[in-house]
């Protein structure tokens, strides 16, 4: 439970700053409050190789930002973001939540059923989407696909083998979506400054 | 590792590639190197060799090893066609790791993995579609592309998550909602109407090079894993349970074969004919798929595998007039043996015997009627609309006087064009050694389809 809070605070910090390079810290955070979570369903290593992508995709964006003052005003399309989410994630949490087969407690910080795994992934999947279909450039593009693939990484813990190999795959998959965002955020600057 | 091998040898190359990014000759020639070699090792690879690599299990499928050769003989074809004729030194690291990332996705079994390396091969060429940033459009086309992707992608990844871990004997809206996900997802990669604005974005502003290595190697990549995912993720019995969701796929493939076909009709350059002609046939692919048969299966596979190679054909020599045209409109005049390389793969797109597209357009058509006139009708009417848009382009292109005509002075895309028509019509006069792998995969997606 403290864990959801946690994570829909920092998924709003992240959707409210206007700076490139605030994003690129918030999103630390998202990394730091997802590998919390993740820690009830995988091993270390999964876990480490997921928070080690995380650190290098806010990295890439920090880098990409070039100075403090580029960025995109998220406006009225915040509320947009949390709202979405806000009503999405019960949405599929009662579509899905045959997944255990069997009702399932939500403890304070302990998740031992992998329903506070399963509802942070879901919020950052359907939080992602909202900020990417309402993004105006490619800072929040970028910004919302970081969310979204570690909303998937949290999802993924539920699933069985390979779980080594997954956690690999979606930790390069997060680090190529950085690239590519930042390689997108540059070219777009370098067109608007033009 | 054998199997295993090919895509770490691209994968190595690419990383190489990359660091020797402005040395284009050199690159150009590690490139061809690089998948020359990668070519031999598919091609010795015995089928059915497995492996392990971490916890993951790998194979060298019979469908594996046919679409591995002939993705890196495009993704061959296309590097040399950039060292002689276009030369951009950030494409061979690219055409390299989309390589890599499609031997691995032919070889690996779990879905979750599948989708996720596609992923990182479909993001790739964003660093190629980027170009000439001041004077057009191409970076908000990558951008758009980027989102698509991801969102798609994200989606799709999230559904086999939730698939993957959820106890059998699901209520069917369960079932139901994590396909439509999936299916949703695939229609975003694959570009299907409606879901391909990004698609006619880039048809626009991105190098017809990088649209080359997108729709002529990544998109027919993306078509066989849809298909892979669909027999390994144990969501097919379901599916045969719910018709609906046969329905829904059916749908999507039809507006996309129907929708691709009318706007590569009206389309008014030859980039974006060549795109929606592509799309046009990867929804009839789609609705070779949602028949889930074995004609049907086989000629979805098939018409997905040789798409990529005429649209590269196509590609490549559309990008050839543009340039020698250089911005007037595109005429024979301007590169005549580029002009027929280019009304060569416009009659192979349509599926015209005897090519080797003939068979899987047959295939879907004929078991498209069986499930329904109006499937099988909406069919042949996407195809005569696609053949009357390529009639078009080739009297447009044409329509210059033949005392004028010279061959231009470096021919890459006609005599690539050449190449691969030579290969479809080889492969129409014996089809049984293209064919006959794609059967062995739908016989392995039948069973998993009805696994008792």
């Amino acid at each position: 439970m403290l864990y959801l809070g946690l994570i829909a605070l920092v998924t709003l910090v992240a959707n409210s700053v206007t700076r490139l390079r605030a994003v690129a810290v918030a999103f630390v955070a998202i990394t730091f409050v997802a590998s919390l979570i993740a820690s009830a369903a995988a091993t270390a290593s999964q876990v480490a190789v997921t928070a080690v992508a995380g650190l290098a995709s806010a990295g890439i964006l920090f880098v990409a930002a070039g100075d403090g003052s580029y960025g995109e005003d998220p406006g009225w399309r915040l509320w947009l973001g949390t709202f979405t989410a806000a009503i999405v994630t019960p949405l599929a949490y009662a579509s899905f939540r045959t997944i255990a087969g069997e009702p399932a407690s939500l403890p304070l910080v302990q998740d031992g059923s992998g329903v506070v795994v399963e509802v942070a992934g879901t919020w950052l999947l359907s939080s992602g989407v909202a900020i990417m279909l309402t993004a105006r450039s490619a800072v929040r593009v970028s910004l919302a696909a970081l969310v979204m693939v570690t909303g998937v990484q949290l999802l993924a813990r539920l699933a069985p083998e390979p779980r080594l190999a997954i956690s690999l795959a979606l930790a390069w998959l997060e680090v190529v979506v950085a690239l590519g965002g930042a390689f997108l955020i540059v070219n777009e600057r370098a067109v608007r400054d033009a | 590792m054998t199997v295993a091998a090919p895509a770490v040898l691209l994968a190595v190359a690419a990383c190489v590639a990359f660091a020797l990014r402005k040395r284009v000759a050199g690159v150009a020639r590690l490139s061809l190197g690089a998948i020359g070699l990668a070519f031999i090792a598919v091609s010795v690879t015995p089928p059915d060799t497995t492996a392990r690599l971490l916890d993951l299990d790998l194979r060298a499928s019979d469908l594996g090893r046919l679409a591995g050769l002939v993705l890196l003989a495009t993704i061959g074809m296309l590097v040399l066609d950039v060292f002689l004729d276009e030369p951009a030194y950030n494409f061979f690291p690219s055409a390299l790791l989309a390589g890599a990332v499609a031997l691995a996705v032919l070889v690996v079994s779990s879905p979750i993995v599948i989708l996720a390396l596609l992923l990182i091969g479909l993001l790739v060429p964003v660093g190629t579609f980027t170009y000439q940033v001041h004077r057009n459009r191409s970076v908000e086309a990558a951008i758009r592309h980027f989102s698509f992707v991801v969102l798609g992608g994200s989606l799709g990844l999230g559904s086999l998550c939730v698939a993957a871990s959820l106890p059998k004997d699901q209520p069917a809206i369960t079932v139901v909602l994590l396909v439509v996900l999936l299916f949703v997802a695939f229609a975003f990669l694959l570009a299907a109407i409606p879901f391909h604005t990004h698609a006619a974005l880039l048809a626009g502003e991105a190098p017809a090079s990088a649209l080359a290595l997108h729709f002529g190697v990544l998109v027919p990549v993306t078509f066989i894993a849809f298909a892979e995912i669909l027999a390994a993720s144990g969501l097919l019995p379901a599916i045969v349970q719910v018709n609906k969701v046969q329905d829904l796929l059916l749908g999507i493939g039809l507006t996309s074969a129907l929708g691709g076909a009318l706007l590569a009709a009206g389309a008014n350059d030859l980039r974006r004919l060549v795109v929606y002609a592509v799309i046009s046939n990867l929804g009839s692919a789609l609705v070779g798929i949602a028949t889930l048969s074995g004609p049907g299966i086989i000629g979805g596979i098939a018409t997905a595998i040789v798409t990529g190679a005429c649209a590269t054909q196509q590609l490549l020599a559309a990008g050839t007039l543009e340039r020698r045209a250089a911005g007037e409109r595109p005429n024979v005049t301007h590169a005549p043996l580029a002009a027929g390389a280019f009304i060569a793969g416009g009659i192979a797109m349509i599926g015209a015997p005897p090519l080797v597209t003939f068979p899987g357009h047959f295939f879907v058509d004929l078991i498209a009627y069986a499930l329904s006139g109006f499937a099988g009708s909406a069919l042949v009417a996407a195809a005569i609309l696609l053949l009357i848009a390529q009639l078009r382009a080739g009297v447009r292109l044409f329509a210059g006087s033949p005392e004028e005509w010279r061959i231009e002075p470096r021919p890459v895309a006609g005599a690539l064009g050449a190449v691969i028509l030579v290969v479809l019509l080889a492969g129409g006069i014996a089809p049984d050694p293209f064919l006959r792998p794609i059967a062995a995969f739908a016989d392995e997606f039948l069973k998993a389809l009805r696994p008792l």
